[in-house]
């Protein structure tokens, strides 16, 4: 076993390596633009150089010329597209800016134009000699923008149904020994996936074929034909390996239907490669943040008045908001709760998730406010936390299914070595460098959403899997594989499985880490049902289900279940006896407190995931704690973290090597959006400036010397039939606020807005 | 092989490649042009497309291409070989690595006519006899990746990372295998398989 390989615990899995391990090292996997097609032209988008008013005029004369130039696409000769409503308004969308459709520029990096040419050195070419005559009007970039307005979330956001209150809490904050106010501010963010956000679209006849990076084939393949006004069942999405996804292709953006019109009017394949800097404006973004938080505590550290303000920007036509208050006033035991979210509308394209959308600006504020009350008590923050640690949620006042949190901080504090620490700040150093110790809690909500699957088991073994699940580098295909292996009872290596295509039964949105409960469940299901024909062959006269769920086994029996005496089943005497070669389900999941329409909305792209705290009587979520060694230098204020400790809690783990895995990039993404991270906006012009990987700083290996993940064995029955929480964003939570209580350790300072950059230090 | 490298090496130093493009790349570019036009059209217009041979993974690839075809799209868009990854189109990320001449460079900033009568090895060239190269076995021992789409780049720097002397420890494998992002952020793992292979590529 390597570290990257754990010792399997209780209620885990094999930690196998992964599935499409040689394809991704071999450079065989193929990702959308490694998609072969037939003689392609190549795309190239012009984008908006304002971000408010109104295009005057174009002189395409000097494009026109470039050799290979064969057409250049503006609003003027546009597709004909219809609107696609919000995906929370039931629509298919990240956005309802449609650009193309106009002479109205809504924000800045908006795509005018689309130049298509022979190779993608002409596009490219003319497209930079496309001249555009703008009337520009002042825009209104972010936050004390003027011209910026501000409403409650509640009422204009259909997800956002309440702002959850409790209690008095004006009164019992009154009250209160000991007071906190403070307000903290988080930064706009990219997701920035590795692949680039490209679309190939490829007609044949009336049939459209889609390869483009997608964490949601389904609802882009319902998205596209609702815009093109075709029906869905002649739209394909693939896409086999996504280069990261991190939210950013969860919705549909404009361009998917833009270039597939533009390919059906060329009657030719066009494929489409947008730059680096164009993603920061064709997609979805984290949104800035600012939040207040009141906290009142008797003097030995029970909490007694909650409040938790949240402010976030949006564009204007779309109410998009994370509202993390869902979560934050539900962490701790506390009677007296308020809170409030708030959208503040400026001239910015539309924002949207990424990873652990909610958790990562909200806990940011919860997790450094209670350090900052910690400290106002004396008292250790890890007590704190067990002090007002709660099996039950106070809103609601609905049990946690299962809640391992102070179990995490346990774990993680010993493997850390927190007792070393002294807790007055400034009292550790190493030469130059300031040293500071510093934690918080994650958390994540446990979602599932409807699914389905195909499975074909053979008389030899052979499993073909089948479902449009999404391999974002989550390890899909592996827990796939293993589900059906382990189910089954047939080699791991006689499985093969096949996701990221429409043509395949229907499965969620790769988001809200839903997938691996969802995908895995259904698999279970599908695979019980061939099961079930098989015992029902092979063995007539005994009691179908009770068999069939004894036995694990059909091909192999797994060591426990054969110490018990169970033998599995004769698989080839099985078939002969249902006189098939090839047995072969499809069935259909949907979790307990799923909506009515699930399965018709699953059919239509439509995402309905249940769990967390919207669950009638109950709330799930997973949980995890923290721990940060900062180093601050005292002469150049250079801030390091060698240290990053995490141990998580998230139910059943599937494989201990992906989950390992995922909960590492996690880490370190939570230590770069404490210290690195940010998109600076140009407020005069409501620009995002460093649009580009030398500019937007992201985690190199140089930037983490040391992260040690602890999985903690936890079981869940409540939660969904494969006893998974989801936990790929669960450790880039709470990090940004552990990295400051740190640095505040180090330094006596506290620092409220990130990221933290060296000239923010005083020391 | 030593030899060679370090003779090539100063080819591809910034300034060495900046006068090289001012003076004699250009000349055969001209002098390959498509026949029949004149050399005044040429100057007008550089998208003329030109011959080039590459040599890519131990074999010749004549193309005809437009001049300003990098390595990245030469493979990618010409020869079918998508295992080189567009990830910045900048050389800020390393997707795209390569090695030509047993260095490793960014094929997004290399053009495919400086490249020409040199030696490029993509990750598609890197096991041999359907046997995985050490790095690429190492990669998936220690679980060195997860979208996968910066590998082929974070693999090919790997061997370069090594045969160049600088993965004698995990400080120096974290310096120089930070030219390659990694948003995923598998690099702890990326260290970890740099540092099990090593001793096998130096060896063989």
């Amino acid at each position: 076993m390597t570290a990257a390989a754990p010792e399997p615990k209780i209620n885990m899995g094999q930690p196998v390596p992964r599935y499409d391990a040689v394809v991704k090292v071999t450079g065989r996997a193929t990702y959308a633009s490694d998609m072969p097609l037939a003689d392609p032209a190549y795309a190239f988008l012009v984008t908006s150089a304002i971000a408010k008013g109104r295009i005057d005029r174009f002189d395409l004369d000097d494009a026109r010329r470039v050799r290979g130039v064969i057409d250049i696409v503006t609003h003027e000769n546009g597709p004909k597209l219809k609107e696609s409503k919000l995906f929370s308004n039931g629509g298919y969308a990240g956005t309802t800016i449609q650009p193309l459709k106009s002479a109205d520029i809504a924000h800045d990096g908006q795509i005018i134009a689309v130049v298509i040419a022979e190779s993608y050195e002409a596009a490219r070419e003319a497209a930079n000699r496309v001249k555009v005559s703008y009337t520009a009007a002042a825009p209104s970039a972010t936050f004390d923008s003027p011209g910026t307005t501000i409403a409650a979330a509640k009422g204009q956001n259909a997800q956002f149904k309440e702002d959850p209150k409790v209690g008095n809490f004006a009164k019992a904050f009154e009250e209160a020994e000991v007071k906190l106010t403070a307000s903290y501010d988080t930064p706009t963010q990219h997701h920035n996936p590795m692949e680039l956000f490209s679309t190939s679209c490829a007609w044949m006849g009336d049939e459209l074929v889609i390869y483009e990076p997608s964490q949601f084939v389904y609802g882009l393949k319902y998205g596209v034909a609702e815009q093109l006004g075709i029906d869905a069942d002649k739209v394909r999405v693939v896409n086999p390996y996504v280069g990261g996804g991190f939210g950013s292709r969860g919705s549909m953006t404009p361009r998917t239907a833009i270039i597939a019109s533009i390919a059906k009017r060329l009657s030719r394949p066009i494929k489409l490669v947008p730059t680096r800097d164009q993603g920061f404006t064709i997609t979805t973004y984290r949104a800035e943040t600012r939040h207040e938080i009141k906290l009142g505590a008797s003097r030995d550290g029970k909490l007694l008045a909650l409040k938790h303000e949240g402010a976030e920007i949006s564009s204007r036509p779309d109410a998009y908001c994370v509202g993390g208050t869902k979560t934050t006033t539900r962490l701790y035991a506390c009677p007296n709760v308020d809170s409030l979210v708030s959208i503040v509308r400026a001239d910015r394209n539309t924002p949207g998730f990424m990873r652990s959308p909610p958790e990562v600006p909200y806990l940011f504020a919860l997790e450094s406010a209670m350090d900052e009350l910690a400290v106002k008590l004396n008292m250790d923050p890890v007590e704190l936390r067990r002090i007002n640690d709660t099996t039950v949620e106070p809103i609601g006042g609905k049990p946690y299914t299962s809640r391992s949190l102070m179990a995490c901080f346990d774990e993680a504090a010993k493997a850390f070595g927190w007792a070393q620490r002294s807790p007055q700040p400034k009292s550790m150093s190493d030469g130059d460098w300031l040293i500071g110790y510093g934690c918080a809690a994650t958390c994540y909500p446990t979602q599932m959403g409807p699914a389905a699957a195909r499975v074909r088991l053979q008389r030899d073994g052979r499993t073909r899997v089948e479902i449009a699940g999404h391999e974002i580098g989550t390890g899909a295909y592996t827990v796939v594989a293993q589900t059906a292996a382990e189910r089954l009872g047939v080699p791991l290596e006689k499985v093969a499985v096949f996701i990221g295509d429409s043509d395949l039964p229907p499965a969620p949105v790769a988001g809200g880490s839903n997938s691996t409960a969802s995908t895995c469940s259904v698999v279970m299901m599908v695979c019980d049902q061939i099961r079930q024909r098989l015992f029902k062959a092979a063995m007539p006269s005994q009691s179908l289900t009770d068999k069939a769920k004894e036995t694990v086994g059909i091909g192999q029996t797994p060591a426990t279940q054969a110490a018990k005496g169970d033998r599995p089943l004769d698989l080839e005497k099985a078939f002969d006896a249902l006189g098939v070669g090839v047995v072969e389900e499809y069935g259909e999941w949907k979790p307990e407190g799923a909506p009515l329409d699930s399965f018709r909305a699953m059919h239509s792209g439509q995402v309905r995931l249940v769990g967390g705290h919207a669950m009638k009587d109950q709330i799930a979520y997973a949980f995890g704690a923290e721990f940060v060694e900062v180093r601050v230098n005292r002469f150049t204020h250079e801030i390091r973290c060698p240290r990053l400790v995490g141990a998580f809690a998230a139910g059943r783990i599937m494989n201990p090597r992906t989950a390992r895995s995922q909960l590492m990039g996690g880490l370190i993404w939570g230590m770069s959006s404490a210290l690195l991270e940010a998109t600076d906006i140009d407020e005069r012009n409501a620009r995002y400036v460093n649009d580009n990987f030398a500019d937007y700083l992201v985690p190199v290996n140089a930037d983490v010397p040391g992260v040690e993940v602890i999985l903690l064995s936890e079981q869940d029955d409540h939660i969904n039939p494969a006893g998974v929480k989801g936990l790929g964003e669960l450790a880039n939570v709470g990090t940004n606020a552990a990295i400051c209580n740190a640095i505040y350790h180090a330094t006596g300072q506290r620092i409220r807005k990130l990221p933290v950059r060296l000239e923010n230090i005083e020391v | 092989m030593s030899d060679k490298s370090s003779s090539k090496a100063s080819a591809f130093d910034r300034r060495a490649f900046m006068v090289g493009a001012a003076g004699s790349a250009l000349v055969p570019i001209t002098a390959r042009a498509a026949a029949g036009d004149t050399s005044a059209s040429v100057a007008q217009d550089p998208a003329l497309p030109v011959e080039v041979t590459l040599h890519v993974n131990g074999k010749d690839k004549r193309l005809s291409i437009d001049p300003r075809t990098t390595v990245l799209d030469a493979l990618r868009e010409h020869l079918k070989l998508t295992g080189s990854k567009k990830g910045c189109d900048h050389g800020q990320c390393g997707a795209c690595t390569v090695l030509i001449d047993d260095r490793r460079v960014v094929s997004c900033l290399t053009l495919a006519l400086a490249a020409e009568g040199q030696e490029i090895t993509t990750i598609e060239g890197l096991a041999t006899d359907d046997r995985l190269h050490p790095m690429q076995q190492a990669f998936i021992d220690n679980d060195a990746f997860q979208c996968g789409y910066c590998t082929p780049g974070q693999i090919m720097s790997a061997v370069a990372c090594v045969k160049e002397g600088h993965a004698n420890s995990e400080a120096d494998i974290r310096e120089y295998m930070s030219g390659n992002i990694c948003r995923c952020a598998a690099y702890p793992n990326i260290v970890a398989a740099v540092k099990q292979a090593a001793p096998e590529i130096m060896k063989g």
